[in-house]
């Protein structure tokens, strides 16, 4: 053992392990091709299944629904109120620290929100946001929420600000919508 | 309170604390960093209620849980605050609170900065059991048209109107109906106006209570905090910004309880808003055209050095002390002229004898002093705060109040003898009280009790006495005076007119008679500016430079204006001041301004002055600047940027130190703390004083070492009774249809009300207040308008009569923005002519009643 393993000081520790025979024949020819034709049978497979490949932008890429794309705010449907009453909790979830707004009070005969205050200014810097969803979570009202959309590019970093106006618009393209499970 | 408690220890939650012996338990946990949860309890409003039952403890030896706020440590007590029963009682009474509490945080301006909140959270159950209507109420109502109030949100703790009954004593805001109806209000729904009726919106615990003016602006973690002090009155309250957005958008106090106790008045509180406002100058400008920095200081620098020592140079009592520093150093050493003055103008000679160090009294001596003598000043309009301060040293010890002044005060009815003098005759109280203070005591061992059988003194306990000016008002107010710890509070404006000087000496001759340089006694004096006493010390006064240092004596401001008419004197350097409307004489300051050769205007709004001047340089607001102040106690205190400055706005330490090196003075100040040292190398007693030092609760000079310094003042006894005799006063004009004229600064009668939305309803209208025998005599009603005239010059006024002014008397407020009574007042005496009869409704006249009753 000593001889064999000259750097071992300590010949105790060293387990011998018996190694089988070597294979020959069959068994050989098995070792050097068996799985790599069992990977090929996947890859084979695909070729009779049909392109993947999306045509972006000419074909948009379905989301999960609970994906978190860009931000929609919301109405009350019966009274096209805002939701929105600027309380803030957004801004304070935000670890991005990218929304902000600067609330006002209502005008009781021309309200704009259904409570004694509204968001006079709502922002969300684009660039800056991380696509959490904590502001969803925060949100006492349901106002925000996290929408499908993920096209965002622009030119500018400034037009990445989305004002309160922005937020409120339906967006005028549907993203396609997968499938749970799909 | 003086003398030291001795220390005890208890056991709080296995936690051995050390507390001093009658502290309530909690604030005794505090020092084992325990909590307590509380309500009401607040130590700044007086003792405890305990009528939230929020801070209930279970207390070993005691069967039935014990409120910890209202419960004094005892050596050996055995506290737990986390017990089950404790636990199961702060459950109970988060839940019965949130019973009737809307719960609508989102909505509401005091989310994230809610003790309700944080309490629910801490020590609530996390949830509810009443699933009933919750009571209603109409919402948000004005209380005031600065104070907002919910009263879903009201958890009745009782500090708002602990605040108004015990604090500022004005008594508008009670707990109206009973039980489960009760609710916070004013009798009849009146608004509740009072000048401190703001720091109840810092008192609420919930979000009952709204200020107006920062309602939805911000969210605390949208906000930064930034300690500075308040410079609009000589309070200087240490005060916090709120800013967000480089905006100032909310002033809450600082709590420091060496100047402001944690009280701010409304000026200070809502006066914030002129600050963005964008009436602001940003730009400097020569005879009105734009023309940036570097040739608005050139052509004021070409004016200056061709006007030379025929310069003047006057600084307004906002300034701080590097900027009324570096402006009387151009005067006197870049040009050479001895003509410098603030617009609060002593003659030096009595003024240093009241700023011996030894004389000085501290704000908090009041606190403790066993007299009080109050002299020619109502604080509650030229200093605020220190009315507060006042009116709990009455409530709370056994200190007795003197009030002394020619208009009726707000502490009157808290006073044992209020004597009234006539109108700017302070000089002949004071000599007869020094007289009747240094007549030689019967028993000196007996302090000052002798006068106990002084026909005109009654038993203890009597009604307010009210005694005549002169001799036996004298004599009234040395019985109530004991020596050995009288706190003096004159208005510095006893220090003006003829016998100003003689009544300043008198003053000095009574504080040494009283001992004041002992322990817990003194003087503090009131300016008008918020930085009159920092001004003088740095040398912004007719004859003495920094530090009273002897200096060649120069014009006083009257002479200067005299100078600016006749081209005695060719140039004007105003310092942030508006002598049109602040100083004596408005009409002939407007005149002397438009015939001087030069006006060079340091401001941040356009104003009379600014309007007559030649070149306008744009100066910063206090929220903006950095520099240095002095209480009127001596304290130094720091003022620190909290906001940009708007446009091409410039420090006005650095125009002045660009203008002194155009004319060939290179001062070698780049910043503003290199003029803090300069102030510190030259004013003796300021020596070594660094920001450091300051800190944010500043530091009274008489209490630093370099404060042996002061030069002593020179006894100036012999020339004082020549000034005394020479001022040769007209008779008291009650005989025919002339009236003594006094006037006095109203609190609101500010720039600063003006500039403000929020409190400009409060600018007041002028006045004239009479007493009633006089009005019965001249035909006068209340609310009539009148004209009031003198010497050929005329304003116009409403009557306001007032049963508390002396016969023979009328006041009226300087400072208005319009029918402004400086322009009377160089007048003795004068005439009012009816010039129409009261309208149908009373207008303002109601608002003389605003000043609080006393206790």
């Amino acid at each position: 053992m000593s001889q064999e393993f000259p750097y071992l000081k300590d010949a105790e520790d060293v387990v011998a392990v018996q190694r089988g025979p070597e294979p020959g024949g069959v068994a050989g020819a098995y070792r050097a091709f068996g799985e790599t034709l069992r990977g090929l049978k996947t890859t084979m497979a695909q070729v009779f299944a049909g392109p993947i490949t999306i045509q972006y932008p000419e074909e948009k890429t379905p989301v999960y629904p609970r994906f978190r794309g860009r931000h929609k705010l919301h109405r009350f449907e019966d009274t096209g109120l805002e939701k929105c009453v600027g309380c803030s909790l957004c801004a304070a979830a935000c670890p991005a620290d990218c929304i902000r707004v600067v609330a006002a009070e209502n005008d009781p005969v021309d309200r704009v929100s259904a409570g004694e205050r509204y968001a006079a200014v709502y922002e969300i810097n684009l660039a800056r946001c991380i696509f959490c969803g904590y502001c969803e979570v925060a949100c006492p009202f349901d106002a925000i929420t996290m929408g499908h959309e993920y096209e965002m590019a622009d030119y500018n970093r400034g037009d990445l600000i989305f004002t309160k106006e922005m937020l409120l618009a339906e967006s005028l393209e549907q993203t396609p919508l997968r499938r749970e499970g799909e | 309170m003086s003398a030291e408690k001795p220390q005890i220890t208890l056991v709080i939650d296995g936690i051995e604390v050390e507390a001093e012996e009658g502290a309530m338990l909690v604030d005794a946990a505090k020092g084992g960093d325990i909590e307590i949860p509380v309500f009401c309890y607040e130590p700044k409003l007086g003792g405890p209620v305990g009528a939230c039952r929020m801070c209930l403890v279970e207390i070993e030896g005691i069967p039935k849980l014990q409120t910890g706020c209202s419960t004094a440590v005892r050596d050996g007590m055995v506290v737990y605050t986390r017990t089950d029963r404790v636990i199961e009682s702060q459950n109970a009474i988060v839940e019965f609170l949130l019973v009737n509490h809307p719960l609508d945080c989102p909505v509401c301006d005091k989310g994230g900065e809610c003790p309700l909140q944080d309490i629910s959270m801490g020590w609530g159950p996390g949830r509810s059991r009443f699933s009933e209507p919750k009571r209603h109420f109409q919402k948000p109502v004005a209380l005031s048209p600065l104070v907002r109030i919910d009263r879903e949100r009201c958890i009745m703790c009782y500090r708002c109107v602990r605040f108004s009954q015990d604090v500022a004593e004005d008594e508008q805001l009670q707990l109206l109906e009973r039980g489960a109806q009760s609710f916070v209000g004013t009798f009849d729904e009146r608004p509740y106006i009072a000048p401190f009726a703001g720091n109840i919106i810092d008192l609420c615990p919930v979000g009952a209570l709204t200020s107006e003016a920062y309602r939805f602006r911000a969210r605390p973690w949208d906000i930064e905090d930034s300690g500075s002090i308040c410079t609009l009155c000589p309070s200087q309250c240490n005060v916090m910004f709120t800013v967000r957005d480089e905006r100032v958008q909310r002033v809450f106090p600082r709590d420091n309880d060496d100047v402001d106790n944690g009280w701010l008045c409304d000026k200070g509180r809502f006066g914030f808003q002129m600050i963005a406002s964008g009436e602001r100058i940003t730009e400097p400008t020569v005879s009105g055209a734009k023309v940036g920095w570097e040739a608005a200081l050139d052509a004021a620098a070409e004016r200056l050095r061709a006007a030379g020592e025929r310069t003047a140079v006057i600084v307004g009592g906002q300034a701080s002390n590097e900027e009324g520093y570096l402006a009387q150093r151009i005067a006197r050493r870049a040009l050479g002229s001895p003509h410098v003055g603030a617009v609060d103008e002593l003659s030096p000679a009595p003024l240093h004898a009241l700023s011996a160090p030894e004389l000085g009294a501290a704000v908090a001596d009041i606190d403790h002093a066993d007299s009080i003598l109050v002299v020619g000043v109502d604080p509650l309009h030229a200093m605020p705060v220190l009315d507060l301060r006042l009116r709990k040293a009455v409530r709370h010890g056994d200190t007795r109040l003197v009030v002394a002044s020619d208009r009726p005060t707000a502490l009157d009815g808290g006073a044992e003898v209020t004597a009234r003098y006539e109108p700017g005759e302070a000089a002949e109280l004071l000599e007869a009280l020094e007289r009747q203070l240094t007549r030689p005591p019967a028993n000196p061992g007996t302090p000052g009790r002798e006068a106990e059988d002084v026909p005109g003194i009654g038993s203890a306990g009597r009604e307010a006495e009210e005694v005549p000016g002169g001799d036996s008002g004298a004599e009234s107010i040395a019985g109530e005076l004991r020596p050995g710890a009288t706190v003096i509070v004159y208005g510095e404006r006893v220090g003006r007119g003829t016998g100003g000087e003689a009544a300043l000496h008198a003053l000095a001759g009574c504080a040494r008679a009283l001992r004041c340089d002992a322990d817990r006694a003194g003087l503090i004096g009131v300016p008008d500016g918020a930085n009159g006493r920092g001004l003088r010390e740095v040398g912004c006064l007719s004859g003495a430079g920094p530090g009273f240092e002897e200096a060649a004596a120069g014009r006083d401001l009257a002479e200067i204006r005299d100078g600016l008419r006749a081209g005695d004197v060719d140039a004007l350097i105003l310092v942030q001041a508006d002598p049109v409307r602040d100083l004596p004489d408005g009409p002939a300051w407007a005149q002397a301004l438009r015939q001087a050769r030069a006006v060079i205007a340091i401001s941040c709004f356009e104003d009379a002055s600014t309007a007559a001047a030649d070149i306008v340089l744009p100066a910063e607001m206090y929220a903006e600047k950095e520099g240095t102040l002095t209480h009127p106690d001596g304290r130094l205190q720091r003022l620190r940027p909290s906001v940009p400055r708007p446009g091409d706005v410039r420090p006005v330490w650095q125009a002045l130190t660009e203008l002194s090196a155009r004319l060939d003075h290179e001062t070698g100040i780049d910043s503003a703390s290199e003029a803090l040292e300069a102030i510190a190398a030259e004013v003796p007693f300021y020596a070594g004083v660094t920001a450091d030092e300051i800190g944010g609760r500043g530091v009274r000079w008489q209490e630093r070492q370099a404060a042996a310094a002061c030069p002593p003042a020179a006894e100036a006894r012999g020339e004082r009774r020549a000034a005394a005799a020479d001022s040769g006063r007209p008779e008291n004009g009650s005989g025919g249809g002339a009236l003594r004229l006094g006037t006095y600064r109203d609190l609101w009668a500010a720039e600063a009300t003006e500039r403000n939305p929020a409190i400009r309803f409060l600018a007041p209208a002028q006045r004239v207040e009479l007493a009633p025998a006089d009005g019965a005599r001249l035909g006068l009603g209340d609310g009539d308008q009148v004209e009031v005239r003198s010497n050929g010059t005329s304003v116009r006024a409403r009557v306001a009569l007032h049963e508390r002014i002396r016969p023979g008397a009328a006041f009226m407020i300087e400072g208005t923005a319009t029918e402004n009574a400086n322009a009377l007042a160089g007048a003795e005496t004068v005439e009012i002519e009816r010039i129409a009869p009261a309208p149908g409704a009373p207008g303002r006249s109601d608002r003389s009643d605003a000043e609080p009753a006393g206790s």
